[in-house]
């Protein structure tokens, strides 16, 4: 009995001791060279989820020279926002489908992750805002009922194209309108299914407005879903606008979001979630512009042709054609908006740059993200650190008031920021606004 | 002649319990050993899957053969002085302690939840299993233990 018992005891302490790597400073893992240290692969991985406790008077912290309101409160589970020429504010509350039960692990992973996002039931319907003088004075009115978990919209003249999780649907839409009844029409099909892991499908269009593009993410973590579950996935998709016809743009993305045109070089970009349960500095999320017909890696190589080595079996050959990507924004801060800096309210150090919506990590023990950064830009490209232009979304205790997703900017200058946990849209403009007219 | 056969505590109508559950976690755990080859040989997600699945449902049962058993252990003095009473026990916590890491194993996502972890410790475990088993056996077949007498003549 005694052996068997000190087996019990030293096993048991080897199992569930961290015995994790040293941590790696955020900072060095944000711009072009991140560093990237070896693998670590836990017994138990380690999963920090902030208790929500919401917004009780409290805001969000912003950098100096600005200033940050509440545009709406008492929004379900707004995940994205966007912004229409008269000014009134489009929000998608929407949240994902039930995730299915393949493995013992998911049965307890969504019982912990139902702890990190909204309590409230998402609407799963894009609500319009008529901004007020304040958030109490804001109209807010159901603009599109009945969708199924939306997240991306764009306009284009007349047209509003909707990104549900599993089609692009087209509405008609007239300027004042706060409501739209007519049904959508589908322009093209976007990979859904049973699983649907990660189900957020963003939406912008090029410049000419001729040409979509979706952001379609990977249905599992690293393949473990088979890989027969990824075929049109992680992959940024180009739906031809007159035909819906569709292809992949840009694949190995794992799960894009953010797309967006950067306005000096017409380029398309996004903000990347990269995979987990390699440790807790692997693998940084990031920014990238996105070329065509490029391989940015997913599942089989991570930041160019860092083999992981969780997927078989193997592609060398596609390994060889992956391409890294252009800006790191360190490990698991969650991307899930992007929007370029334009018009002429912000401070001048905040214009041309690229603002990052970062949901917050869940999977590392200090929680990393929980902010919008801001990424300067020079001729189109990353020119230097990212900072912090809106944190606070952490309380003390392991609580958290609020979580960044979506971001947009509105006609008038200021930035715009779903903020889902904190069912608010929050506004951030110049402090000196008002001394300016 | 009077064979003093050492009793099980843990049993309903002279049938002992910890016979009664200890099939189910040897089952799911040989299952393990053979779906964990399977994934290994073809890389099919499928067959991780049930992996994964029989070592959880194999931990939930072994948990309740190994309460009967240790009541059986701990209520019964000639029990405990069998040898191979002490090498089953003492190998079947090895067994559970093994498992419970390899469930966390098999926790990982695709290829590195099974090879070459995984399929390692579910084939140590059948192997550790195939010693506890035999023992077990003696205890039953050799000492009796928890057999009673019936009407043979």
């Amino acid at each position: 009995m005694k052996v068997s018992t000190l087996l019990v005891i030293g096993v048991s302490v080897f199992a569930l001791s961290g015995c994790g790597p040293d941590p790696v400073d955020p900072q060095r893992q944000i711009g072009a060279n991140p560093y990237l240290p070896e693998i670590h692969q836990y017994l138990l991985p380690p999963m920090h989820v902030a208790k929500v406790v919401g917004w009780q008077g409290e805001k969000p912290k912003v950098a100096a020279g600005l200033k940050i309101e509440a545009l709406a409160r008492g929004l379900k589970n707004p995940r994205s926002v966007y912004a229409l020429p008269n000014g009134d504010v489009l929000v998608a509350e929407s949240e994902g489908p039930k995730a299915p039960v393949n493995r013992p692990k998911e049965f307890v992973m969504n019982l912990i992750e139902k702890q990190a996002h909204s309590q409230t039931k998402a609407g799963n319907r894009i609500v319009l805002i008529r901004p007020g003088k304040s958030s109490e004075a804001a109209q807010q009115s159901v603009f599109i009922d009945n969708l199924d978990s939306p997240f991306g919209v764009v306009l284009i003249g007349n047209d509003l194209y909707v990104a549900n999780t599993d089609a692009v649907l087209r509405f008609p839409y007239q300027e004042g309108e706060t409501q739209i009844t007519a049904a959508g029409i589908k322009v093209a099909d976007l990979p859904a299914g049973p699983i649907n892991h990660h189900w957020t499908k963003s939406l912008t269009a090029s410049p000419d407005g001729t040409k979509l593009y979706a952001g379609v993410g990977s249905n599992s973590n690293i393949t473990e879903n088979g890989i027969g579950a990824e075929l049109g996935r992680a992959a940024i998709w180009e739906i031809d606008r007159a035909t819906g016809a569709g292809r992949e743009f840009a694949t190995g993305l794992r799960n894009p979001n953010g797309l967006q045109f950067e306005p000096q070089t017409k380029t398309l970009w996004a903000v990347i979630n990269e995979r987990d349960e390699l440790g807790p500095d692997l693998v940084p999320d990031y920014l990238t512009s996105v070329k065509d017909g490029a391989f940015y890696g997913w599942p089989y190589s991570y930041y160019g042709q860092h083999v992981d080595p969780r997927v078989m079996p193997e592609r060398p050959d596609l390994v060889a054609k992956a391409i890294p990507p252009d800006y790191a924004l360190s490990s698991h801060v969650a991307p899930l908006g992007m929007v370029f800096s334009v018009g002429q309210n912000l401070p001048s150090n905040y214009r041309g740059g690229a603002f990052v919506g970062e949901h917050g990590s869940w999977n590392r023990q200090a929680y990393n993200g929980y902010k919008v950064v801001y990424v300067p830009f020079k001729d189109g490209k990353p020119s230097g650190m990212a900072e912090d232009v809106v944190t606070g979304f952490l309380g003390g205790n392991n609580t958290v008031h609020g979580r960044p997703v979506g971001l947009a900017m509105d006609p008038q200058g200021g930035l715009l920021i779903a903020d889902d946990v904190g069912n608010t849209v929050w506004r951030v403009t110049a402090q000196q606004q008002s001394a300016q007219k | 002649m009077t064979e003093v056969r050492p009793r099980s505590a843990a049993s309903v109508a002279g049938h002992p319990l910890h016979v009664i559950f200890v099939p189910f976690p040897i089952v799911c755990f040989v299952g393990t050993f053979v779906s964990d080859l399977a994934y290994w040989q073809t890389a099919n997600m499928q067959w991780a899957n049930f992996s994964a699945w029989l070592l959880t449902i194999g931990l939930a049962l072994a948990g309740v053969a190994a309460v009967a058993g240790l009541i059986d252990f701990l209520a019964s003095r000639s029990i405990r002085s069998l040898r191979a009473a002490w090498i089953h026990a003492g190998g079947n916590v090895v067994v559970i302690v093994l498992s419970i890491i390899n469930a966390f194993i098999h926790s990982r996502d695709a290829y590195t939840s099974v090879v070459p972890t995984g399929v390692f410790l579910s084939g140590l475990v059948v192997l550790i299993l195939l010693v506890t088993g035999w023992n077990g056996w003696t205890m039953v077949y050799r000492h009796g233990v928890g057999v009673t007498a019936g009407d043979r003549q």
